[in-house]
């Protein structure tokens, strides 16, 4: 499973040998991601990248819809922040660990520490004011352009939890995932210079 | 009154410390001594009153409803301990502004601490209800943890530490029971009700006071639980002087001499209470002849005066009351000022050892003055306050005049405290000796002369027992007011200097003359020492428990958790068919639940679509477990997850079936990276026996499942709770009722999950992370996930923790993710 990204740049080129399409023929010529592209898994590949590059906006998009929309339909905080960690994941999988750390707004323990904060603030805000913990509050206007428009305080709770669960898969991504690949390139390195050091004749004893 | 807001002072005083100490330096201990010093001036302007008899008091409302309250009230035995942890301890503080170095690490978590302990320790002797005592108790055995282990690198210091919080918080546990045995049957938690009228009659009595002994015991380092205390010299010296001679170790004493007017002719409080104290006194004082290093010297005198004092403050007799009082202040002068001193010379010289000291009497005569004055003290020679003392103490066991005590245990106990102050003068003698007296074999060495300022500490702590023991009338009505309760026949004992030619005088010229003679002979005393065979050692009595204690806990650990997901799983499916599964068969068995049959609301789908999707979960499932290859396996196991999924969406779920696909998908999706290190295929699978087993297992844990579902759906009482959410929704501003059950109606629910994830996501990352932090560090700078990783993960933990759980992960991580389908059997 895992394919030697190096080699797969090295040899791109569009003459083949024999009838099998040559080593790298599906890698894109170019740049549709923002860092040099080495996929988690396997070669790069042009469809994946585009699609990336095309759906990432449309899922946060859509991510922030079902967060907004949970009051009425389907949707909500969970679901909300499920959808926009997976645009983190398809980003991950189609660029490889630098291109998620370049997509991250933030470190994932950050996230998940506003996370917290927003919604133990929430908790506890009601408490100041003589209410009971969490109680909630709703107001509903008319506003010139978006017609009327509702607001409830227990949104700002599931915007809580929302970015509480991109965190979670955030930090879990980048911990089995990147740093897993991380440590494999590191054993790669390693090895390319032991042999380096064996062709050279030598080195520290 | 005023006590609420010193104590106050002391906990912000506290936090602004380490700061400080980064400004200013050890300097900033000279602020520290504020808070002490308002306290002792507070407390001595109120003297007046409160020896007359109108102890001071305050309340603050707790938790009324358990009787749990911020009680305070100073009367005279508060008073000389208020004098002892305030006044001292602001003399303690300015030393330490000499005896610390400007950038030395730690100091200022020290400061802090050490001030956050005097605190503490004023609350344990000003407050007068039980809980508040015993927080307070806890609190000071908590600062001192934190004060012995304030080297954390060694690994001497974090061991005499925790030795030191096992033991006192430890027997603290015993004493919280005994605290409320006594505030349950005394009907009330304040100290001084119950003492006024103690609940003589209920037969629980006793337990109460053993259990609070045994605490008392524990906190003042009684054998056979002296142990730590000695080990916790490994502390810097002022927090030895301070913790261990004048402020903590008191705690015990304290208590027994705050609990002693009601209940010291309780059963077995008088014999557990001389017992204990004069097995404490002898044998400290014989381990303190032996010692090489003159800290641990004073550590073992200190034990030794600790049961002096215990057998003091327990006795219950009007002399005795009286020598207690005199006996807490003299101890905790003279031997503060023997401990500062120690940290004078190991400060200056470099060394503490017997051994190596020579000449300093010459070379620091003012030091010298100062120390022999606090040695004499604690000798009990004349006029020292420790003579004073040590006078009414004996006078308190003369056979006959020991009111409420048979002449033998009198006379026993006389003359055991004869032979352990004999004991004291002779390793005294030896302080001064070994600390400032040339010796022969011994070359000296050159070392800087130490400052007035420095000097000043001990110097003025053993005028203090100079002065108080030569106008000891001083002290007299303190002592007093504190023995009033207890009967003196018509003659109280006062404590003077001088009593006239009376046997007690007589005793205490017997005790110099035989300690100057031990002190001559002091080479065939330690011949003596050497060939006595060694007892049974109480702190290999520590290690084996807690050798035992882990041992057993391995053994526990290692049979509960083997490593092997299929056995938890096993485990889990075992317990959920024995309990609820045999109560169900029971339950069909004797027809008690009626099973809902056809027609009876019972169908078997509500559109034959229901059918399509389970005959694919079915499908999946089966080949799921027929499937060899870890990949597959797994996209089948997702295929089934979508299937339900599907279900939901037929039953009208909309947003459980969203919410279920998109954890489906994350689950695949992470599941995958972790396939990337494991084996293609499955390595082993359960074969015969195991196989059958499992397939047993699983069969019935599945019939289990369904028979109980279709049970319940039928087994309903009473309405849905869900009904009322429905006109509530609207009210609350949503359709969607899911979405206002999660953050809504139950948003405390919710907010407790998120909690959990937030840590599962916390513990996820330390795990992966964890065995990756040495060379994560050696490589910081790689690039820019690899720091991310490293912050996240770099703990403030012990090192030793870091490798056990980096371990653990290592044997963990191999079986995260799919592993749970069989990798093992």
């Amino acid at each position: 499973m895992n394919i030697d990204g190096e080699r797969q740049r090295e040899s791109r080129g569009p003459e083949g040998s024999g009838g099998a399409p040559p080593e790298g023929w599906e890698a894109p010529r170019e740049r549709w991601l923002s860092t040099v592209v080495r996929p988690a898994f396997g070669p790069r590949s042009v469809l994946l990248e585009v699609a990336a590059r095309l759906l990432i906006p449309a899922i946060l998009v859509l991510s922030v819809f079902l967060l907004v929309s949970g009051h009425d339909k389907p949707g909500g905080g969970f679901a909300g922040g499920l959808v926009a960690s997976m645009a983190y994941v398809l980003r991950y999988v189609a660029g490889g660990r630098h291109e998620l750390a370049a997509g991250m707004p933030t470190r994932p323990e950050r996230v998940l520490a506003l996370g917290m904060l927003v919604a133990c603030g929430t908790a506890v805000l009601p408490l100041l004011f003589g209410a009971p913990l969490l109680k909630t509050f709703s107001y509903e206007a008319a506003l010139p352009v978006f017609g009327d428009v509702k607001f409830a305080s227990f949104l700002v709770f599931e915007i809580g939890v929302f970015l509480i669960v991109v965190g979670l898969v955030l930090s879990v991504v980048s911990a089995l995932g990147a740093r897993m690949e991380a440590e494999e390139e590191e054993a790669k390195a390693g090895r390319e210079r032991a042999r380096r050091l064996r062709r050279t004749g030598g080195g520290p004893r | 009154m005023l006590l609420p807001f010193l104590l106050a002072l002391h906990a912000v005083t506290a936090v602004l410390l380490p700061w400080l100490v980064r400004v200013a330096g050890p300097r900033a201990f000279l602020l520290a001594c504020l808070p002490p010093a308002a306290t002792v001036v507070w407390v001595l302007s109120r003297a007046p009153e409160i020896v007359a008899g109108r102890p001071a008091t305050s309340s603050i409302a707790w938790v009324p409803a358990l009787g749990i309250d911020l009680d305070f009230r100073v009367d005279a035995l508060a008073l000389a301990m208020v004098l002892l942890v305030s006044g001292v301890g602001a003399v303690i503080f300015g030393y330490c502004a000499r005896y610390f170095h400007t950038g030395e690490r730690g100091i200022g978590r020290l400061a802090a601490v050490l001030v956050l302990f005097a605190g503490a320790m004023l609350g344990v002797v000003s407050t007068d209800n039980l809980f508040a005592l015993f927080v307070f108790w806890e609190l000071t055995s908590i600062t001192s943890f934190l004060l012995i282990g304030n080297d954390d690198r060694k690994e001497q210091a974090r061991r005499a530490a925790t030795q030191a919080l096992i033991t006192t918080a430890g027997f603290g546990l015993p004493m919280l029971v005994g605290f409320i045995l006594l505030g349950e049957i005394g009907g009330s938690y304040r100290i001084s009700e119950l003492v006024a009228a103690p609940p003589t009659a209920s037969p629980w009595l006793p337990v109460a006071l053993v259990l609070i002994l045994a605490g008392a015991f524990a906190k003042s380092a009684q054998v056979p639980l002296h142990y730590w205390l000695p080990g916790a010299m490994v502390a810097p010296t002022p927090v030895s002087a301070y913790l261990h001679a004048a402020a903590m170790v008191k705690g015990g004493v304290y208590l027994i001499a705050r609990l002693a007017p009601g209940f010291a002719d309780v059963d077995p409080w008088r014999a557990l209470v001389l017992t204990f104290g004069l097995a404490t006194m002898l044998i400290g004082g014989w381990r303190a002849l032996r010692q090489d290093d003159l800290k641990l010297l004073l550590a073992y005198g200190t034990v030794s005066q600790l049961g002096f004092l215990t057998l003091l403050a327990g006795a219950g007799t009007q002399v005795a009351a009286v020598a207690a009082i005199g006996a807490l202040l003299a101890h905790g002068f003279f031997k503060s000022a023997l401990f500062l001193t120690v940290g004078v010379i190991d400060h200056q010289a470099g060394t503490r050892s017997i051994g190596a000291l020579s000449g300093l009497g010459r070379r620091m005569p003012v030091l010298a003055a100062a120390a022999a004055l606090a040695a004499a003290s604690m000798a009990g020679v004349p006029p020292m306050l420790g003579f004073v003392v040590k006078e009414a103490a004996l006078e308190a066991f003369l056979p006959g005049h020991a009111a409420g005590m048979p002449p033998g245990a009198a006379a026993a106990v006389l003359t055991g405290v004869l032979l352990a102050s004999i004991l004291t003068f002779a390793y005294s003698a030896r302080f001064v000796w070994g600390a400032f007296a040339d010796k022969a074999a011994v070359s000296e060495r050159r070392f800087p002369h130490p400052s007035a300022a420095f000097v000043a500490a001990p110097v003025s702590l053993a005028a203090v027992s100079l002065a108080t023991g030569a106008l000891a009338f001083l002290l007299d009505p303190l002592a007093q007011s504190y023995a009033a309760p207890f009967d003196a026949g018509g003659q109280p004992y006062h404590l003077a200097l001088w009593h006239g030619p009376t046997p007690a005088l007589g005793l205490s010229a017997l005790v110099i003359a035989v300690g100057v003679l031990l002190f001559y002979r002091r080479e065939g005393v330690a011949r003596i020492q050497r060939a006595m065979p060694r007892w049974p050692d109480a702190e290999t009595g520590y290690h084996l428990f807690v050798h035992a204690t882990y041992a057993f806990a391995l053994g526990v650990t290692r049979r509960l958790q083997s490593g092997s997901l299929p056995v938890y799983l096993g485990v889990i499916l075992a317990m959920l068919l024995a309990l609820p599964g045999a109560r169900l068969v029971v339950v069909l068995v004797t027809g008690d639940v009626a099973a809902p049959g056809a027609g009876e609301g019972f169908r078997v789908w509500n559109s034959p679509l229901e059918g399509v999707v389970a005959l694919l979960i079915v499908v999946t499932a089966v080949a799921t477990v027929r499937e060899h290859r870890r990949f597959p396996a797994l996209i089948l196991i997702s295929a089934m997850g979508f299937g339900i999924a599907g279900l939901f969406a037929l039953y009208g779920a909309p947003d459980l079936a969203l919410t279920l696909v998109l954890v489906e998908t994350l689950t695949t999706v992470i599941l995958v990276f972790v396939l990337r290190r494991l084996p293609a295929t499955f390595g082993t699978r359960p074969n015969g026996w195991g196989k059958r087993l499992t397939v047993l297992l699983c069969a019935a844990t599945g019939t289990f499942i369904a028979v109980s579902l279709w049970l319940m759906t039928a087994a309903r009482t009473d309405a849905p709770v869900s009904l009322g959410y429905a006109p509530r929704a609207h009210e609350a501003g949503g359709d969607n009722l899911v979405n206002l059950i999660l953050a809504d109606f139950r948003a405390l629910d919710t907010f407790g999950e998120v909690v959990v994830l937030a840590t599962a996501a916390i513990a996820v990352a330390s795990l992966v992370l964890l065995n990756r932090r040495a060379r994560v560090v050696e490589e910081s700078g790689a690039d820019p996930l690899e720091e991310e990783g490293a912050a996240g993960s770099d703990g403030e933990g012990d090192p030793a923790a870091g490798n056990g759980l980096a371990a653990g992960a290592g044997g963990t991580g191999a079986d995260s993710g799919p592993a749970g389908e069989g990798d093992r059997s």
